[in-house]
């Protein structure tokens, strides 16, 4: 899989070179600001771009703002957002254009690595990947309607909005895929969403619901 | 003794240069009034008054620049009234009236007792180079043979004597009307004290939010990056231990490099906030550690300061610190000195050095944030630094514990 990576510390940037390439990917460009990096996206036409929110010249949110461009330019691609802290709202922008090929994580995620490179081939083959930081948040904010379901049933809705699929979220609760099914049923049943399985669908649709 | 004087012409030639001001307005104020009282100045009063409190504003400045703080009496956000309703108004214009007339008076003679002095003492020199019959002293007596030519070369150095002596109080005398008048009446004293505070606190709350994004900013884009590199080259560390444990040796070094950075970062934005040395050693063993550390050598003496509350030692602190650092980086100074005394309810530091001077104050310097801080507290900062030379800043912070 071929990578470009945008992040504008150098040792940071240097680690994820460093990691990713000794997993087999092929690091085909790692850059410092918006600019290269977009440069990088139209040179190498890469699968999957991992790209830092903060990077000059404001460090702000030019690392969204870039990603955004990218993901216009380049359809296909899959762009993982990576943040020192969760703000809903560059969530938000995100997955204005839709909810396929993006991710959005917090750096410390690389860590648990496991999970950090299932996120990052989810972005790269069209799926989603939302840091649980960032459910936890949503959760904390629309309580009302989110009060009706079972704890259990909450469990699955955050997973389920985190990007992850039925038999992921099976493993993780340590329950069947038909369980995982028929509280997936009664979420949509009681927060009035049309059941649908793609997986993006069901992101968008959760997402849109909790921002209100 | 000499230098005094100096300062003092100094002195005497701005004060000499808005009492030259406050002439000009004072001649305007007497056409307006003409005016007046055949009925078409009236529009004119507005526009005088400004210029008036304009003039006022500018000695309040000179004043301060000599270290004579006139708190000027006009909020900032206060518009212009009518000297009738404003007591304010009414002195600037009774000082406009002394300093343009009296004021012009004593600079015109401070400035030429020296310059007759200079122009007597060495007419030895340069006498017979003018027409025969027009050579004279200073004072007009007309003289023409040597022994009247020395007699008038030595008049010169009496009026170099004078001028030495004199020029001091004269200028003392010239600022008097300014520190009586400009300054805001006894009586409105405490509301425009209230005022003042209100707009130092509303100063501390913004140098406070500004103090914070300082440090958050820190954090974020030194520490916290850092540490982030700790996680991302330790998981690099691991799956290489997982795959082949030789090839996990630059790994864990850039791990030590980059938990090492972390904790200089944390170090340096704790020292910022504040120096551990003020909690270990107090202001003194503080400030004598950063003379020590400077690079212009420094004579530091420190009286008996009792306790001070941590933030005035904080702010004392990071001041010396600025001074210093603004000494070394523009001054060119080689040497430095810097006292530091308590008197009774008040903290006094002065720090000087021997360099070029020229310094100013530009917003957003460091020290602007160290104004800011000082206003806070209630104090004030006085930075003189006359081109060519010493530059001088006062401190002074209330510290009643």
């Amino acid at each position: 899989m071929r990578i470009v990576i945008a992040e504008d510390d150098a040792l940071l940037r240097e680690g994820l070179v460093m990691l990713l390439g000794g997993e087999g990917f092929e690091v085909v460009a790692a850059v410092s600001n918006p600019q290269e990096f977009l440069a990088a996206v139209a040179r190498h036409s890469p699968d999957v771009a991992v790209v830092d929110v903060r990077m000059p010249p404001t460090h702000t949110d030019e690392g969204i703002k870039a990603a955004v461009e990218a993901r216009r330019s380049h359809p296909g691609m899959g762009v993982l957002v990576l943040s020192a802290y969760v703000e809903q709202a560059f969530a938000t922008e995100l997955l204005a254009d839709g909810a396929r090929s993006v991710g959005y994580l917090l750096k410390e995620r690389v860590g648990q690595f496991k999970e950090f490179l299932d996120a990052l081939k989810r972005v790269a083959s069209g799926g989603v990947a939302i840091d649980p930081e960032v459910i936890a948040q949503l959760f904390i904010r629309r309580r009302g309607p989110l009060d009706r379901l079972t704890p259990r049933e909450r469990e699955v809705l955050a997973l389920m909005a985190e990007g992850l699929g039925n038999v992921v979220i099976a493993e993780r609760l340590q329950i069947t895929e038909g369980a995982v099914h028929k509280h997936i049923s009664s979420i949509f049943g009681k927060l009035d969403l049309a059941p649908t399985d793609r997986v993006s669908r069901r992101v968008t649709a959760v997402l849109r619901y909790l921002e209100g | 003794m000499t230098r005094d004087a100096f300062e003092a012409l100094d002195r005497l030639a701005g004060g000499l240069g808005t009492a030259l001001l406050a002439f000009a307005t004072l001649t305007g104020w007497v056409v307006v009034g003409a005016a007046c009282l055949i009925g078409i100045g009236l529009p004119m009063v507005q526009p005088m008054l400004s210029v008036t409190r304009s003039v006022a504003e500018r000695e309040r400045v000179r004043l301060g620049r000599w270290g004579e703080h006139v708190v000027s009496p006009y909020p900032a956000a206060r518009p212009a009234k009518g000297w009738r309703t404003d007591p304010a108004t009414l002195r600037d214009l009774i000082w406009l009236a002394v300093h343009g007339s009296f004021g012009l008076l004593l600079g015109l003679l401070g400035i030429a007792l020296p310059v007759m002095g200079l122009r007597d003492a060495s007419f030895p020199l340069w006498w017979h180079l003018l027409p025969d019959g027009e050579t004279g002293s200073s004072l007009g007596i007309p003289v023409h043979t040597w022994p009247g030519v020395m007699a008038v070369s030595l008049s010169g150095f009496v009026w170099l004597a004078i001028s030495m002596m004199c020029s001091r109080p004269i200028a003392r005398l010239q600022s008097l009307p300014g520190r009586r008048l400009l300054t805001p009446h006894p009586s409105v004293d405490l509301s425009e004290r209230v005022a003042r505070l209100t707009a130092t606190r509303a100063g501390a709350l913004a140098a406070h939010a500004a103090e914070l994004r300082r440090i958050e900013r820190a954090l974020h884009d030194g520490a916290q990056n850092r540490l982030l590199a700790v996680v991302v080259m330790a998981t690099a560390a691991k799956r290489a231990l997982e795959r082949d444990p030789a090839t996990i040796g630059p790994a864990l070094d850039r791990v030590q490099i980059a938990a090492e950075q972390a904790l200089a970062e944390l170090r340096g934005v704790v020292r910022s906030i504040l120096p551990p040395i003020l909690e270990n050693k107090g202001l003194a063993g503080a400030l004598s550690a950063l003379a020590t550390g400077s690079p212009i050598p420094c004579d530091l003496s420190v009286g008996q300061l009792g306790h001070l509350p941590l933030s005035v030692e904080a702010t004392a602190y990071f001041t010396v610190a600025e001074a210093l650092t603004n000494a070394a980086k523009h001054s060119g100074a080689t040497r430095l000195r810097a006292e530091v005394a308590r008197h009774g309810e008040v903290l006094q530091i002065e720090v000087e050095d021997d360099g070029v001077g020229g310094a100013w104050e530009r917003d957003g310097s460091g020290l602007a944030g160290i104004r800011r801080r000082v206003e806070a507290h209630d104090g004030s900062l006085t930075l003189t630094s006359p081109r060519g030379g010493p530059t001088r800043m006062k401190l002074e912070l209330p510290c009643a514990s």
